[in-house]
């Protein structure tokens, strides 16, 4: 992972948004989301690796708690992405709500988590 | 793949809005606005094209 690409990309979405940003105000936004998601897809290639590394950490553990976590950090990224799009950009409402969905997705994907733990403890007690 | 798709959205950025300067300065408002129209679609499938591709990448690593 070097960070040198990263540093630089962003550097250099940062001069192209601000030029662009009295050349032609909307064409900035467009910049910056394609800049974002290039250093995010950069920084991918390292976590996929880290991903495999934890899956076969706990291949043998019972139960698919590291599914359900992989999935929420998926989201948790994505949704985190969105919002400060859209608090760039100054609207806040929009990211608020976008936070909104994603805190709701969010606890939809651990119901089944803490159902299966509750029942755990109560077998134990 | 990167870093040319940035230098291509500025490049398209700039032109429009010289394009749509001399247009509207030489009294043809309507082409001016198409041109600006054009160059809005055209950055507008570079950027869906990288979001899909930053979607498809999160699908597939964290098996959503």
């Amino acid at each position: 992972m070097n960070i040198i690409k990263i540093i630089g990309i962003g550097f250099l979405t940062l001069v192209i948004s601000i030029l662009l940003k009295d050349v032609k105000k909307e064409f900035s936004l467009y910049a910056v989301i394609v800049g974002t998601s290039i250093i995010l897809l950069l920084s991918f290639d390292t976590l996929k690796n880290i991903v495999e590394f934890l899956e076969n950490l706990t291949r043998n553990l019972k139960g698919d708690f590291i599914e359900v976590l992989l999935k929420m950090t998926g989201i948790a990224i994505l949704t985190e992405y969105a919002v400060s799009l859209c608090k760039d950009t100054g609207e806040t409402a929009i990211a608020s709500k976008i936070d909104f969905g994603g805190k709701i997705v969010l606890i939809a994907l651990s119901i089944p988590v803490i159902s299966s733990t509750l029942e755990g403890l109560t077998k134990l007690l | 793949m990167d870093i040319n798709l940035l230098f291509k959205i500025a490049g398209i950025g700039i032109l429009v809005a010289v394009l749509h300067q001399v247009l509207s300065k030489a009294g043809r408002d309507d082409q001016a606005m198409m041109v600006s129209l054009a160059g809005m679609v055209i950055v507008l499938t570079i950027v869906i094209n990288e979001i899909s591709d930053l979607f498809a990448t999160v699908r597939t690593v964290f098996n959503l």
